[in-house]
């Protein structure tokens, strides 16, 4: 039973990531998909999607120290 | 650090965590650099990653100071050479980070403190990926043969990314939240900014939730910019040095130095340098983050939304 929180801290990197991963994901299809429609607001396009994309980051980012924190301190 | 780690492994066996953690690490305290006397309880002692801050600083100020004097001592204002870059980089984060998030009011005011971030985070995270103490690390092995005391030994210990401490973005971190506060201060007074922390005009049991959130909040912000700078510049580290570290794993379980050079070739080094060069991507992103955040958060308390 000693592992078990290696187990829980395994599982939850995997959902941070899935997490992390759609949430890019949405972004990139959305700006794509603007940037598509309308080139010439590329530029608005990219700083309007930078600013939640990087919060975004930061809170998968968040995630990961914290599940370092339960692997190092158990 | 990794090739005494291989000499070690033939003895008690490849210990690729420890390795790696006091690759990303700051040096030990017990054996610092440069040893100061404590004062008020505080160890002042030059560590490793005080050193690398101080040598960023240093890099950063000279190539700085430097270039824009020269600029401002020729007689037609046109830069030449390196000077081309310094202004493209001023340019872009004046034009296009700071004026578009502080306002045209503010942008000479809070510019000069968003390209001291800008250029100091730049330079320490692209400096931490230049094993410039692994290579000194190899001639210490091969050619110097220094004592087990002397300041090359010393210096070989622990990582060379500045930013990659809690500590320093922590640093950064606070002057980004005296920032905030000084920048509300200067737009609205100083009574005015804290009234402007929450919303005026809603029902007074609303303020009983609305004002523990945004002080937390006050204090996430700053929390988050430390955490994304320290745990991206360690993380990438970190992955590099797991991949690499399959080559002594691989050659310890099969035990010959074929297996170790076969997986290298085939798998390791070509992750290694693809994700070097992920790295190198990082380390421009993650300074403009910071910076673009930091104007983020300074707007945000110039230009009240509520």
């Amino acid at each position: 039973m000693q592992f078990v929180h290696y187990l829980g801290a395994a599982i939850g990197l995997g959902m941070v990531v899935i997490g992390a991963g759609l949430g890019i994901g949405k972004f990139a299809a959305a700006a794509a998909e603007g940037i598509a429609r309308q080139p010439s607001a590329a530029d608005r396009i990219t700083g309007a999607v930078n600013l939640p994309l990087f919060l975004l980051e930061g809170v998968a980012i968040l995630a990961e120290v914290f599940i370092l924190l339960i692997v190092l301190l158990k | 650090m990794i090739f005494f780690a291989q000499e070690e492994a033939a003895e008690k066996g490849f210990n690729a965590g420890e390795t790696i953690i006091e690759h990303v690490s700051n040096s030990s305290h017990e054996h610092p650099l440069f040893a100061l006397p404590r004062i008020f309880g505080i160890d002042l002692s030059v560590t490793k990653h005080v050193f690398m801050l101080w040598f960023v600083a240093a890099i950063v100020f000279i190539l700085v100071t430097w270039t824009v004097r020269r600029y401002l001592r020729q007689e037609r204002l046109i830069p030449t050479g390196f000077m081309n870059a310094i202004e493209a980089v001023v340019e872009y984060v004046r034009d296009s980070i700071v004026q578009p998030n502080v306002g045209r009011q503010w942008v000479e005011t809070w510019s000069p403190l968003i390209l001291t971030f800008f250029f100091f985070i730049l330079t320490a995270n692209a400096i931490g990926l230049i094993p410039i103490f692994e290579v000194l690390a190899l001639l210490d092995r091969f050619v110097l043969h220094t004592s087990p005391d002397s300041f090359v030994k010393h210096l070989i210990h622990g990582g060379t990314t500045a930013t990659s401490n809690f500590n320093v973005t922590a640093a950064l971190a606070t002057i980004t939240f005296g920032a905030i506060i000084i920048a509300g201060s200067k737009a609205h007074g100083f009574v005015k900014h804290w009234k402007n922390i929450v919303p005026h005009g809603l029902h007074p049991l609303i303020y009983i939730l609305l004002i523990p959130i945004e002080i937390m909040g006050m204090f996430v912000r700053p929390f988050a910019l430390t955490m994304r700078l320290a745990a991206n510049m360690t993380g990438g580290h970190i992955a590099i040095l797991s991949i690499l570290s399959i080559i002594f794993l691989f050659a310890e379980k099969f035990g010959g130095a074929l297996a170790g050079v076969g997986v290298g070739v085939v798998a390791s080094v070509p992750l290694a340098v693809g994700i070097s060069g992920l790295e190198i991507i990082v380390v421009l992103v993650q300074a403009y983050v910071f910076t673009l955040l930091s104007a983020v958060f300074i707007g945000m308390a110039i230009h009240v939304h509520h």
